[in-house]
């Protein structure tokens, strides 16, 4: 299973819970999984500009993107960009 | 009654709590933590809070409670339809609709889009007519982008709104939404070639008395009144007041000649006029303004936002204040004196009031 890890203010978004188990084959998977989906990406399906995904401590710019392909054991892990006052 | 003040602050939602004599109160919060709360109401109709939320990473959506606070969810994937080819920008006033539509409620948005929700804010339907208006090329952002931040409801026609929107102007529907036509006749924009526009207008609050068809505005570019809904608009920041420009607005629950504004400097310094905070009122429908200060700090260069004054309907009313400087006041005789009831806040984005049960 891939393990997605959540900021904490995603965490409130999700219940509470800021780590989970899903089963998928590319990132793009791995996120569309996850509760707090629409705050990760905008109504036109972009990843916001200012979520940063990293699998396995890799950003995923250097991962070839949201399409990269998992082989179930990573753990991805969200942050917020920093940003704003 | 008790009575909950709602302050909308950069960094989450707080709630002001006291009875009807609002002497004394009581501070909860924050809830929503991190998120920037633009505007947050409870609804008078089942006692849910509402809350505009947005966040600099996450995006803008709407926030709603059932439980008073405990808990909180979003709206179901909130946004604007791809062949629209625009982005939800942020969230800024949410408006209940009429209490016989229960389940009805109004948001208003940038880029100067409305929607509407009929399952009490669990998803939100794009107002079309609005979204692809066809004076909308000939609307620009300004500062604060192009938010559609005013939504005021006929208490007698469910179908006839008026909205408020930044850089664009104000609109009339009678037909719930279908059709929308400009009322900007008479109101100013001295910042584009063409000062009287048929749009683009910069309306900064926008809102209707209880009792009467009587339109109030701030305006980017002076105070408004217009007495026979938005087909003309009267001028009314000549007698009195230091500065025509504004965000808030507030009115009487029950007389239709009587507003409150709070000045400030002016577009290129957006702090408040005369280096102190102080509310002017017009009791003669804008012929005169009169200052009200006392218990307001005398020495005040803050700001106080679109959504910075709200009023109660008690008798006598209540008026709030919310400043930037993370200050919440209140006036329990009409606004004749005041008492910061909450202060060291985020910096204050929004205030409005609710009864609590």
């Amino acid at each position: 299973m891939v393990v997605v890890v959540l900021p904490p203010i995603l965490a409130a978004e999700a219940g509470g819970q800021s780590r989970f188990e899903v089963e998928a084959s590319t990132v793009q998977e791995a996120l569309g999984a996850l509760p707090v989906v629409d705050r990760l990406f905008d109504e036109h399906a972009s990843l916001r500009s200012l979520v940063n995904v990293y699998v396995d401590g890799v950003d995923l710019r250097e991962r070839g993107g949201l399409s990269a392909k998992l082989s179930g054991t990573e753990t991805i892990r969200l942050v917020g960009a920093i940003a704003g006052g | 009654m008790p009575v909950v003040v709602l302050a909308g602050t950069k960094k989450g939602l707080f709630l002001l709590r006291s009875d009807e004599l609002r002497q004394g109160w009581t501070l909860d919060g924050p809830h929503l933590v991190g998120w920037s709360v633009y505007h947050a109401i409870l609804d008078p109709r089942d006692g849910v809070l509402h809350a505009c939320t947005n966040h600099e990473v996450y995006g803008a959506t709407v926030h709603r409670s059932r439980d008073l606070g405990k808990t909180w969810e979003h709206a179901e994937n909130l946004g604007l339809p791809d062949d629209s080819k625009l982005k939800l920008e942020r969230t800024w006033h949410v408006e209940p609709g009429h209490a016989d539509q229960p389940g009805r409620l109004w948001l208003g948005a940038a880029p100067g889009v409305l929607f509407r929700s009929n399952d009490g804010g669990a998803t939100w339907q794009t107002i079309e007519g609005l979204l692809a208006h066809p004076t909308r090329e000939r609307w620009f952002p300004g500062a604060g982008g192009m938010c559609c931040h005013s939504i005021q409801l006929d208490p007698a026609d469910a179908n006839h709104l008026h909205v408020g929107i930044s850089a664009a102007g104000v609109f009339r529907t009678h037909d719930g939404g279908e059709q929308w036509t400009p009322v900007n006749s008479g109101t100013a924009a001295d910042f584009l070639p063409d000062p009287y526009p048929e749009v683009g207008q910069c309306v900064h609050k926008l809102l209707r008395c209880a009792e009467s068809s009587r339109l109030w505005q701030q305006n980017h570019c002076g105070v408004y009144r217009s007495d026979d809904g938005g087909d003309s608009w009267q001028r009314l920041d000549g007698n009195g007041l230091p500065s025509g420009f504004g965000f808030a607005l507030a009115l009487h629950p029950r007389d239709a000649d009587t507003a409150f504004v709070v000045p400030i400097e002016g577009a290129e310094n957006r702090v408040t006029s005369g280096g102190r905070l102080g509310v002017y009122r017009t009791s003669d429908a804008g012929a005169s303004w009169d200052l009200s200060m006392e218990g307001l700090p005398e020495h005040a260069w803050t700001g106080v936002l679109r959504e910075g004054m709200a009023f109660d309907a008690l008798d006598p009313f209540g008026l709030y204040l919310g400043a930037q400087s993370g200050s919440v006041f209140a006036s329990a005789d009409e606004g004749q004196t005041w008492t910061e009831i909450a202060s060291q806040l985020p910096p204050v984005l929004s205030v409005e009031v609710g009864a609590w049960s």
